[in-house]
């Protein structure tokens, strides 16, 4: 195995972007150099997954590669992997070149379009390898990029609107994350931004206060990319506005960003913050229920079948807020599998709303009906995808969603309790949507649609193929979660 | 060939059955609707040699391995997973023979038998499971299939609409349920921390029925009765007893066949099958105290529930004229004598299961005979409307004479005192129903001097022969009411009628001995003691019982032959005869038809009031409202905030040089007048 | 050999009439050429400085401010003919196209 394979793995997309946006001359060359860059980055992540050990897991990175940059700040081109990122890299490899399938079609600047969906695997790559705190950063902002043009370039009527929202939105949070990283760095005085150094610095603060500022700073930064009520505005209106692919990356990936920062970041401090633990949980714990419930009962309300799908992102976040917040290992394990779970599930719940926008050019809710009837492919892939998001056994999330329950209840019975009061109303609107949008009689008003194309079809029944085997088996992944959530410092076992 | 090692083929054929007819179904002839029956079949056949291995060694078949985390999957073949695994394979196998036949003319065939396919594979890892987040999953499971099924012919909106009612209605019991699990998980973890601080070892799984119950006693006992009672409400919801019932009657949206499946073979047996399966935790919990209300013993509930909704469910049955309400109705009210059954059990222990047990098998037969039989007269006549009939005997003999068997089987009818070697002699729904209302809830009325449950049970057999036969009587006798000329079935479906019909004849008769001593071998009876002990129950022996009962007064003993035989000569009176007009009782003047022909306005309560009203109208509304006006203005007006700001100050950029170098000076000016002033201080 | 206040009160007064010219003229001539005055002010700062500390740093600066004056003044009447040319005039109060 090459020394620097996670730089390859993270190069090669921005390389295919480059390549992609300069060199390619009509659509079909440009769409295939994006395929195949993101499906060698696919294949060496596949190499790198079966070689790791989950063993030797949280903070105990394999594959590491170091090379100093600015020495003088003690900055660091520092990557490696352990049990949190592995996971979540796989999801990002598995999802991007799906999403470049499904985008086959696309006419409308393709080399743009595609290099964008590069650079922001790029960028997610990044985020996920990155084990210093300022590359760290620096990837967290350049996925704002590709994601700001795909919404305004590419984006419905109101896209202007929706993607300075988004912009603003993040890049304030990045800002507070940023300040707490620099008070991070400046108040432990290491003189390294290396995030596993800073993370065991972090209990030397000797301020209380201060390590609660650090924590509340870094926290309020994933708290907005997660996103977590009330800090969720920005998601539905992005979500409406961008194209298919721009959603299917932004719920897959994007989001998990911020839990990913949770995981790798905060919960390791956890043990740390003192006569401020129990209302720091307290916090965490009232976020996530409220964000499971009040997202549940707005999806309920939605007549925009996408935004419905994006408000089911929010609740389904809300898990992991929830299992974090619970700090034991189960719960948290059950959390990192919830975002690993969630990503594969919004990406064919966003695939399928996009080929019904596709096709008979709405996706307002009672302005459908019927569907199943003229599009039967659609029907079953959406409704394997519907099933999954309402948390049917024998797919992932279900999984995910019982280990946060029964880990959360050890710990925040209460909390527990009152989250599963969502999952009637979970099931309802997934339901209602299905029924009104899927059966019935046909309308005809809505012309001739076609069903599933084969770029379409295939990424789609892909998916749907993974998220019952994660579901009936979850193997490897669970085990590499497992490994990484019982080394957080204080965790209960 | 050891049995052991190809159980797993039981789910596991129906499940490759599902995923051949799905891909391959609509090249092969009938739909595909081969591959399950021989699937089901094989399936059955194993079931039987797992039978006969428990039935000669006495040793149940265990098989587990590790699945991930904590959890593990496992397969545990008891006498009541075995008994549960014939029925289950043998009726699936004959609907899916009927199907054949009576889905001929559909063009969603392979859709059809795929789904009906992973409906048995579901409910068969149901009876499989050996723990309880297993049989979680495949409960959730059958639920989907359920769904699927019902809405089978989706273009109709009211199948549409059923199938979503059926599937959130058990939702709202499956969450009970899966908050049962969850602090049961944590209950377990707490016992076993007790006993091994450092750490519980590996390859214990908290949740595996055999560690449950080997752990009842340390169990805290509020905590179990709550976690009991949270299971409860899982069968409540899957097996239709009040106030989850609800979803039952619509799921008549699907073809007849499903409806017999899930009546009968799948779906809501698996709720009794629950509580069965977990009866050893049912037993020991006691009534608690908590945060100053009392609550029940669990069993207690269960009785209650049960013995109301044998009641309540067959009021309605009087008075729908849909064929398949009215059968819908009554597989409310069986099940609710399951639950009686099972609620008997703080007295007489473990025979409660074998009573409840017996009765969801005699209950399968007659009831899957009768949903054929009237899937064979909807398929003739074209109607489910029982008033459009009339006068079908004479077309379909078949089909009106194993409707009969059917429905006394149903309504109990059978000859009291007379017993060889101790079995009574009737129809199998005598056999089984007589043992739950004088047996069961007799000897609890005895012992426990409370005689409700009695009374339900006596009451509900009444009114269930009345309607029993009311449906009979209309629809096979009298003058024809239609203009079409009906017809007999073809052979695999009055094929499947017929053995269907024996068997709810003497199907009773033959096994009730042998299969109480065999299912009760499924819990140690010592055991059973000691975990009511922990109630504060006292359970009392078979022989006991036996004694309680053969003292009962003639009249309690005829009691439920008299209602059923009454019953049935009321239903003869009114609805064959006609000496009672049925205009002048059956019309809306009358607030208590009305009430019953609304069902008692239950549609009005759970969808407008509880769902629309409630639900979306109230909280997601408000939610939508809190999120654009609150959450978003909040936002936007930081926004416009900024940018009123920004208007107001960009009109100091004038664009005329001289002000800029105004500003210029004078900023200079100040900030020297600042730097002198601090000079002079 | 005058004191060095003398030098800085002549360039004061020179830089103040710059700042005056610059305030108050309209033409866009007149405004360069009191720029151009408020650096030759400065000039003499430096210079008055240099020879009273006896340093040649001063010098070295002064050069450098000229030749920067005369690029300054290049670019500036360069604009002041394109300006001229749309408008037909300098007068800076109609070249108010960058205000809000």
């Amino acid at each position: 195995m090459v020394d620097y394979v996670l730089s390859l793995i993270l190069f090669i997309p921005l390389i295919g972007a480059a390549l992609t946006l300069l060199f390619t001359k009509s659509r079909e060359s440009a769409r295939m150099v994006a395929f195949v860059s993101s499906a060698i980055s696919f294949v060496l992540t596949i190499m790198i997954y079966l070689q790791f050990e989950p063993g030797i897991a949280f903070l105990g990175f394999q594959f590491e590669e170091k090379i100093g940059w600015i020495s003088s700040m003690g900055i660091n081109y520092q990557l490696g992997v352990d049990g949190v990122s592995m996971p979540l890299i796989l999801l990002n490899a598995i999802l991007c070149p799906l999403t470049i399938v499904y985008a086959w079609g696309e006419s409308k600047l393709p080399n743009q379009f595609f290099a964008l969906i590069l650079v922001l695997q790029a960028g997610v790559f990044g985020v996920f390898m990155s084990l210093d705190f300022f590359l760290f950063y620096i990837f967290w902002e350049l996925t704002l990029i590709p994601l700001y043009f795909l919404i305004s370039i590419w984006g419905g009527p109101n896209k202007d609107y929706a993607a300075i929202k988004f912009f603003i939105y993040t890049h304030v949070a990045s800002l507070v994350m940023v300040l707490g990283i620099f008070a991070l760095y400046f108040s432990t005085g290491v003189n390294t931004f290396e995030i596993p150094v800073l993370l065991e610095a972090f209990s030397d603060i000797v301020s209380a206060e201060m390590r609660v500022g650090i924590f509340l700073a870094l926290f309020f930064g994933f708290l907005v990319k997660m996103p977590t009520v009330p800090f969720h505005t920005w998601l539905p209106d992005a979500h409406v506005e961008a194209p298919t692919a721009g959603s299917v990356l932004l719920a897959g990936v994007l989001l998990k960003m911020g839990g990913y920062g949770l995981f790798r970041v905060l919960l390791p401090m956890m043990d740390s913050l003192g006569p401020y633990r129990s209302s720091i949980i307290t916090l965490m714990a009232v976020l996530a229920v409220v964000s499971i419930l009040y997202a549940t009962f707005l999806a309920l309300a939605q007549k925009d079948l996408k935004k419905m799908v994006a408000y089911s992102s929010v609740a389904h976040m809300g898990y992991v807020m929830l299992g974090a917040a619970a700090f034991n290992y189960m719960s948290v394990s059950g959390a990192m599998f919830q975002q690993f779970s969630h990503g594969l599930i919004t990406a064919v719940l966003f695939m399928s709303v996009g080929v019904i926008q596709h096709s008979v050019h709405t996706r307002i809710i009672p302005d459908l009906g019927g569907l199943a009837d003229r599009m039967p492919k659609l029907a079953f892939l959406m409704m394997c995808g519907f099933m999954a998001s309402l948390g049917l056994p024998a797919m992932s999330g279900f999984i995910a969603e019982f280990m946060v329950l029964t880990g959360s209840y050890l710990t925040l019975p209460v909390y527990a309790l009152l989250a599963m009061v969502g999952i009637v109303a979970t099931a309802g609107y997934h339901l209602w949507a299905m029924q009104r949008a899927m059966f019935g009689s046909y309308n005809e008003k809505l012309g001739e649609p076609h069903d599933l194309a084969n770029f379409e079809m295939i990424p789609m029944a892909i998916l749907v193929l993974l998220i019952i085997l994660f579901g009936v088996y979850p193997g490897s992944v669970m085990e590499m979660f497992e490994h990484a959530s019982k080394i957080i410092p204080g965790v209960m076992i | 060939m050891a049995v052991d090692n190809i159980v797993y083929l039981i789910p596991a054929l129906p499940v490759l059955a599902f995923v051949l007819t799905l891909a391959f179904g609509k090249k092969l002839p009938s739909g595909g609707g081969y591959i399950p029956i021989l699937a089901i079949a094989i399936s059955c056949i194993i079931s039987v040699m797992a039978f006969l291995q428990i039935y000669n060694t006495g040793i149940p078949i265990e098989v587990s391995a590790h699945w991930f985390s904590v959890l593990n999957v496992g397969i545990l073949i008891d006498p009541l997973a075995s008994v549960m695994l014939m029925m289950v394979t043998f009726v699936s196998l004959l609907i899916h023979i009927y199907a054949i036949g009576y889905m001929a003319h559909d063009p969603g065939k392979p859709r059809y038998f795929a789904e009906t396919a992973l409906f048995t594979a579901a409910m068969l890892g149901v009876v499989l499971a050996d723990n309880i987040l297993q049989f979680f999953i495949a409960w959730e499971l059958v639920g989907l299939c359920s769904y699927l099924l019902i809405g089978f012919w989706f273009r109709k909106p009211t199948a549409a609409a059923a199938a979503k009612k059926a599937f959130l209605t058990t939702r709202v019991g499956d969450v009970l349920f899966l908050a049962g699990i969850v602090i049961l998980y944590s209950s377990m973890r707490d016992v076993f921390l007790e006993r091994f601080p450092a750490g519980i070892p590996d390859g214990t799984y908290l949740l595996q029925f055999s560690t449950i119950f080997d752990n009842i006693s340390h169990i805290d006992p509020t905590n179990l009765t709550i976690i009991t009672l949270l299971f409860f409400g899982g069968a409540v919801g899957k097996s239709g007893q009040f106030p989850l019932h609800v979803w039952l009657p619509d799921a008549m949206e699907g073809p007849t066949t499903v409806s017999a499946l899930i009546h009968a073979a799948t779906m809501v047996t698996a709720g009794v099958y629950l509580v069965a399966r977990t009866f050893p935790m049912f037993i020991a919990s006691p009534a608690v105290e908590l945060a100053g209300i009392t609550i029940p013993a669990t069993l207690t509930v269960v009785a209650y529930i049960g013995g109301f909704t044998a009641l309540f469910a067959s009021t309605m049955g009087l008075v729908m004229n849909d064929i398949k309400r009215v059968l819908a109705f009554s597989t409310i009210s069986q099940l609710g004598y399951m639950m009686l059954a099972l609620g008997m059990g703080s007295v007489i222990g473990v025979a409660a299961v074998g009573f409840a047990m017996f009765h969801l098998i005699n209950h399968a037969f007659f009831k899957a005979c009768l949903f054929l039989c009237a899937g064979s007269v909807i398929h003739s006549t074209g109607t489910n409307d029982l008033r459009e009939m009339g006068g079908l005997m004479s077309k379909m003999k078949i089909t009106g004479i194993t409707m009969l068997f059917s429905s006394l089987a149903l309504a109990g009818i059978g000859i009291p005192f007379l017993k060889i070697i101790g079995t009574p002699i009737g129809t199998s729904g005598f056999v089984s129903k007589d043992a739950i209302i004088l047996e069961g809830s007799y000897v609890f009325a005895n012992v426990t001097h409370d005689w409700i449950p009695f009374a339900f049970g006596v009451l509900a057999a009444l009114l269930t022969a009345i309607y029993t036969f009311r449906l009979w009587f209309m629809a096979f006798t009298g003058k024809p009411r239609q203009e079409r000329h009906p017809h007999e079935s073809p052979a695999t479906m009055t094929g499947v009628l017929s053995i269907l019909a024996v068997f709810a004849l003497v199907f009773g008769m033959l096994t009730f001995i042998p299969f109480n001593i065999f299912v009760g071998h499924t819990y140690d009876h010592h055991e059973i003691e000691e975990l009511a002990g922990l109630a504060g129950n006292h359970v009392i022996g078979h022989d006991e019982i036996l004694d309680i009962a053969h003292h009962a007064s003639p009249i309690i003993t005829l009691l439920p032959v008299i209602v059923g035989v009454g019953g049935l000569l009321l239903a003869w009176v009114i609805y064959n005869r006609r000496w009672i007009s049925v205009a002048s009782i059956g019309n809306m003047r009358n607030p208590l038809f009305k009430i019953l022909a609304k069902r008692y306005y239950q549609h009005e309560i759970f969808i407008e009031l509880i769902s629309l009203k409630f639900t979306y109208g109230v909280l997601a509304l408000a939610g939508e409202f809190s999120d654009r006006k609150i959450v978003d203005g909040i936002i936007d007006g930081i926004s416009s905030f900024i940018i009123g700001g920004a208007e107001v100050l960009k009109k100091i950029q004038t664009g005329v040089v001289q002000n800029y170098a105004t500003a210029t000076v004078l900023g200079v000016g100040l900030i020297a007048l600042i730097l002198s002033l601090r000079w002079v201080i | 050999m005058l004191p060095v206040s003398y030098y800085l009160i002549v360039a004061a007064i020179v830089f103040c009439i710059g700042v005056y010219g610059v305030m108050t003229l309209r033409s866009g001539i007149m405004i360069m050429m009191c720029i151009e005055l408020m650096l030759n002010a400065a000039n003499i700062n430096l210079i008055a400085f240099a020879s009273h500390f006896s340093q040649v740093n001063g010098h070295v600066f002064v050069l450098f401010s000229i030749a920067l004056a005369a690029a300054e003044a290049a670019i500036g009447f360069a604009i002041l003919m394109s300006i001229f040319r749309s408008k037909n005039n300098v007068n800076i109060d109609n070249i108010n196209i960058l205000r809000w």
